[in-house]
C-alpha cells in the first residue's frame, strides 16, 4: 500500500499525534496495522488523500526544515503540526492541510482507543492506560 | 382455508409480543423476519460497528449493502450518505437512515432495556397543550389506565427490574417489578446527590434486565457492554430471549428469519390474505393466512403497506385518508457532558441507574418535556467522539494524557425528548430506487416540529444544571439543530385514532379499511412520550394480540 518513504512519514506522523511515554504510542500499539486495514476498506477511498496530504507534509518539513518530516525531532514534528493544524504552511499543498489532519488524528484514535480486535490498542493497552476495564 | 391462522411480520419488541399471544391462545402463527438469528459471537463487540457507534458500519442489521433508503437533503442538517440527483442515497448505518435494527428480536437483541411507563399526560397531549400551529399533536384514543394492566404483563412476563416506591411521577402500581433494581454504581450515587440537592425528584431506572435470576435465565453480571451489544449473560431481556422462545414452545409458532415479506397479498375484493415473501435464496414465496399482523417497525411498516397498493387501495393499504407514514417521530436527546474532580467510573454496568422526571410536564412555556438519566458506560471510542470536552487537546502528548487523567472523570446525563409531530416528517416510497430484493425503498423527508427544538433546549439546560450539582468543574455540549427524527425509537407512522381520515388504525390497533389486519410495533403511537419507548411497544402489542385473539 504505502511505499517505504512514505511508510515511515505516516509512523513518524501517528507517533505525533500519540506519542509514546510509559505507554506505548500510536505505532506500538499497533494503529498503523489499524489503518493499513482500514485504507484497504472501509477507509479505501480516503487512501489517495492519505497519499497526497503524507507527500504535502514531508514537502513542508523540508520547506521549514530541510529534511523529510520522519527525521524531525518530536518536538520540531510536534511544532509543525501545530501549524498544520492552523493552516499555516510555507510549502503549496495539494490538499487542504488542516482538515484532512483532523481525519488524521480521528482515524488515529479509532485505532488507540477502540477494540484491539481492529488492529489497534494492542493486547488492551490503551484500555489500560485509561482506565476501562472489561470484565465480563 | 389459509396456510395459517396468522401471521407476523417482524420479530422485534411488537412482534414476539404478537407471536407469543396468539400462538399461546393455540393459534397457528407463522413469524418471519428478514434478518438473521445472531448469535453473541456473531453481535461481537466491535467498537467501531455497534449499533451504539456504528462508525463504519454496525452488528445488529440490516446489511449495509443492498438495503438503501433516499432522503431530502434538507431533512438532516448535515451532508449525510451520497448525492442522488436533488437526494441523499443512504446506507444503514450511515446518519439520517432511521434504523433501528434487523434480526431476530430487532433492537432489543442490542438495546439497553430501559423500560419506561408513559405517564397519564402522554396519552393525552392535546387536551394538556392544544394544538402547536403546524403540528399533528393529538391524544391517543385510550388512556393510561388502559394501558395500565398491560405494562404490569410486560414488567412480570418478559422481566423488569426496578423500585415501583421511587415512581412517583406515576400513578400507584398494583404490583412492584418482579426483581429489585441493579445496584447503583458509583457515578449514579454521585448524580442522585446532585438531584437531592437540587431538590428534583430522583428514581431507579427500571430495566427489561433481571437483576437476579428470573425465568430461568441468570442475573446481570454488570458488565461494560451493555447498549449496543448483546448479553454475555443473557440476563437482558429481549425478544429473542423471551417472547419468541415462548411462541417457538407452545408448539404452534414456525419461526423462519432471513425472509423478507414484499408486500400484503389481497382476494379480488380487497380483503387481505397473506403475503408474498422472498427469501435468502432469492426464492419467492406466498403464505395465506386470517389474520395479519405487522411488526416491521414503524418505518418498514410504512413501506409495506404503501408497496401493497391494490385496486381498492390505489395508494397503499389503509392510506385512503392519506395518513400512512406521517407523524414519523422519534427521540431529541439533549443532555451535557461535564468534568468531575474525582473518579466517576467503576466500571459497573450497564449505568443508567438514575434519573428525574421533574421536567416531563409542566414546564413553563414548554410543551410537555422528558426525563434526564445518567449514562450507560460509554466506550473509551465513544467518550472521544461524543463526550469530549471541545476546548481539550486532541493530538500530543497533552491528549494522550487528559484521555488518561480524564476517561473516567468524565460523565454525561441525558434523555429522550417528547417530539411535538409533524405531518410533514414523513416515509413514502421511492419507485426509482429499489433493494437487494428489487422491493421500492423508503424515502424520508420533512424534519420534527419546532417545538421540539424547543423542548430540547430546555433540557439540555436542566442537563447542565445536574452535572453541576453533582460537582462537575466544567460542563459542555449543544441543543440539537432541527432535523428528522425516527431512528431507534421510531414511531408514528400508522397513529391510533377513531376516525380513518385522520389514523390509520382503530384504538385495538386494527387497520380501519380491514378487519383482519393489525399494527403492533411502534407505528400506532399518537405520540411518543418523554421516555424510552419500548415497553410502550411491547404493553400495547399486547393488549391487540389479546383483543384479537378475543374477538376471533
Ligand atoms: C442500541 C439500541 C438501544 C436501545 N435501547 C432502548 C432502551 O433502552 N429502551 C427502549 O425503550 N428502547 C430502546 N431501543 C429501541 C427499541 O429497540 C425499539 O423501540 C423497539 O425494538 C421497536 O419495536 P418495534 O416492534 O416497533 O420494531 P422492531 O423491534 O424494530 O422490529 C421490527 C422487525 O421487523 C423486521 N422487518 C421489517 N420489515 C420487514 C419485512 N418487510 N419482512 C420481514 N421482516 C421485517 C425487522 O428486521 C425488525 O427485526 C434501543 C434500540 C437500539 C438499537
Ligand atoms: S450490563 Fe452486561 S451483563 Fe448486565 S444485562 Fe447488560 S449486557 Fe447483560
Amino acid at each position: 500500500m504505502f511505499e517505504h518513504t512514505q511508510m515511515k512519514c505516516l509512523h513518524a506522523l501517528l507517533d505525533t499525534i500519540i506519542p509514546p511515554d510509559d505507554y506505548p504510542g500510536a505505532v506500538e500499539a499497533g494503529v498503523g496495522d489499524y489503518l493499513q486495514r482500514q485504507l484497504a476498506g472501509d477507509l479505501a477511498e480516503s487512501l489517495s488523500s492519505y497519499e497526497t496530504w503524507l507527500a504535502d507534509l514531508d514537502a513542508e518539513a523540508r520547506a521549514v526544515n530541510g529534511t523529510d518530516f520522519a527525521d524531525m525531532t518530536p518536538r520540531e514534528r510536534a511544532e509543525l503540526l501545530t501549524r498544520v493544524e492552523t493552516g499555516v504552511v510555507k510549502a503549496r499543498w495539494s490538499i487542504e492541510p488542516a482538515a484532512f489532519f483532523r481525519e488524521i488524528v480521528e482515524h488515529c484514535a479509532e485505532g488507540y482507543y477502540s477494540d484491539s480486535g481492529n488492529g489497534g490498542n494492542r493486547g488492551g493497552i490503551a484500555w489500560r492506560m485509561i482506565g476501562f476495564e472489561v470484565t465480563g | 382455508m389459509s396456510d395459517y391462522d396468522a401471521i407476523v411480520v417482524g420479530s422485534g419488541a411488537g412482534g414476539g409480543v404478537a407471536a407469543a399471544v396468539l400462538a399461546e391462545a393455540g393459534k397457528s402463527v407463522l413469524l418471519l423476519e428478514r434478518g438473521r438469528n445472531l448469535s453473541f459471537e456473531a453481535v461481537g463487540r466491535d467498537h467501531l460497528r455497534n449499533q451504539r457507534m456504528p462508525v463504519y458500519g454496525h452488528n445488529a442489521g440490516p446489511d449495509i449493502d443492498g438495503n438503501p433508503r433516499t432522503i431530502e437533503a434538507d431533512s438532516f442538517p448535515i451532508l449525510v450518505g451520497q448525492a442522488l440527483g436533488d437526494l441523499r442515497l443512504l446506507r444503514p448505518h450511515e446518519p439520517g437512515y432511521q434504523n433501528n435494527a434487523a434480526c431476530v428480536g430487532s433492537g432489543t437483541r442490542v438495546y439497553a432495556g430501559q423500560a419506561w411507563r408513559f405517564m397519564p399526560q402522554d396519552f393525552r397531549m392535546a387536551s394538556e397543550y392544544g394544538l402547536p400551529k403546524g403540528s399533528s399533536l393529538a391524544d391517543w384514543p385510550i388512556t393510561y389506565e388502559d394501558m395500565a394492566p398491560y405494562y404490569e404483563k410486560v414488567e412480570w412476563e418478559i422481566g423488569i427490574c426496578g423500585d415501583h416506591r421511587t415512581m412517583t411521577h406515576l400513578p400507584a402500581y398494583d404490583r412492584p417489578y418482579p426483581m429489585p433494581a441493579l445496584p447503583l454504581p458509583h457515578k449514579s450515587g454521585i448524580h442522585k446527590r446532585g438531584l437531592e440537592s437540587l431538590g428534583w425528584q430522583w428514581l431507579r431506572v427500571p430495566r427489561l434486565i433481571n437483576s437476579v435470576p428470573y425465568n430461568d435465565r441468570p442475573g446481570c453480571i454488570n458488565c461494560q457492554h451493555c447498549v449496543g451489544y448483546a448479553c454475555p449473560a443473557d440476563a437482558k431481556n429481549g425478544s429473542q430471549n423471551t417472547t419468541v422462545p415462548r411462541a417457538l414452545r407452545s408448539g404452534n409458532c414456525t419461526l423462519r428469519a432471513e425472509v423478507m415479506v414484499e408486500r400484503l397479498d389481497s382476494s379480488d375484493g380487497g380483503r387481505i390474505t397473506g403475503v408474498t415473501v422472498i427469501d435468502a435464496a432469492g426464492e419467492r414465496q406466498t403464505y395465506t393466512a386470517d389474520v395479519l399482523v405487522l411488526s416491521c417497525g414503524a418505518v418498514e411498516t410504512a413501506r409495506l403497506l404503501l408497496n401493497s397498493a391494490t385496486r381498492h387501495e390505489p395508494t397503499g393499504i389503509g392510506n385512503s385518508g392519506d395518513q400512512v407514514g406521517r407523524n414519523l417521530q422519534g427521540h431529541y436527546y439533549p443532555g451535557a457532558a461535564g468534568l468531575f474532580p474525582d473518579v466517576m467510573f467503576d466500571g459497573v454496568g450497564p449505568g443508567c441507574s438514575i434519573a428525574t422526571c421533574e421536567f416531563n410536564h409542566g414546564n413553563d412555556g414548554i410543551i410537555g418535556g422528558g426525563f434526564l438519566g445518567d449514562e450507560d458506560i460509554v466506550t473509551p471510542i465513544t467518550l472521544w467522539k461524543r463526550f469530549y470536552p471541545p476546548d481539550a487537546p486532541r493530538w500530543g502528548i497533552e491528549a494522550k494524557r487528559f484521555m488518561r487523567d480524564n476517561f473516567r472523570r468524565i460523565n454525561d446525563v441525558t434523555g429522550p425528548v417528547q417530539e411535538i409531530p409533524s405531518p410533514e416528517a414523513r416515509v413514502t416510497v421511492n419507485p426509482r430506487v429499489k433493494d437487494k430484493y428489487g422491493i421500492p425503498v423508503v424515502h424520508l423527508s420533512g424534519k420534527t416540529h419546532p417545538e421540539t427544538v424547543r423542548s430540547a433546549r430546555f433540557m439540555h439546560e436542566r442537563a447542565k444544571e445536574w452535572l453541576l450539582a453533582s460537582g462537575a468543574t466544567k460542563v459542555w455540549g449543544k441543543p440539537p439543530p432541527r432535523y428528522l427524527s425516527g431512528g431507534q425509537h421510531q414511531a408514528g407512522t400508522c397513529r391510533m385514532g377513531e376516525d380513518s381520515a385522520t389514523s390509520v388504525v382503530d384504538p385495538f390497533c386494527r387497520v380501519h379499511s380491514h378487519d383482519n389486519l393489525f399494527i403492533a410495533d411502534g407505528s400506532p403511537h399518537v405520540t411518543n412520550g418523554g421516555f424510552n419507548p419500548v415497553e410502550t411497544i411491547m404493553a400495547l402489542a399486547w393488549r391487540t394480540a389479546e383483543n384479537i385473539v378475543k374477538r376471533w
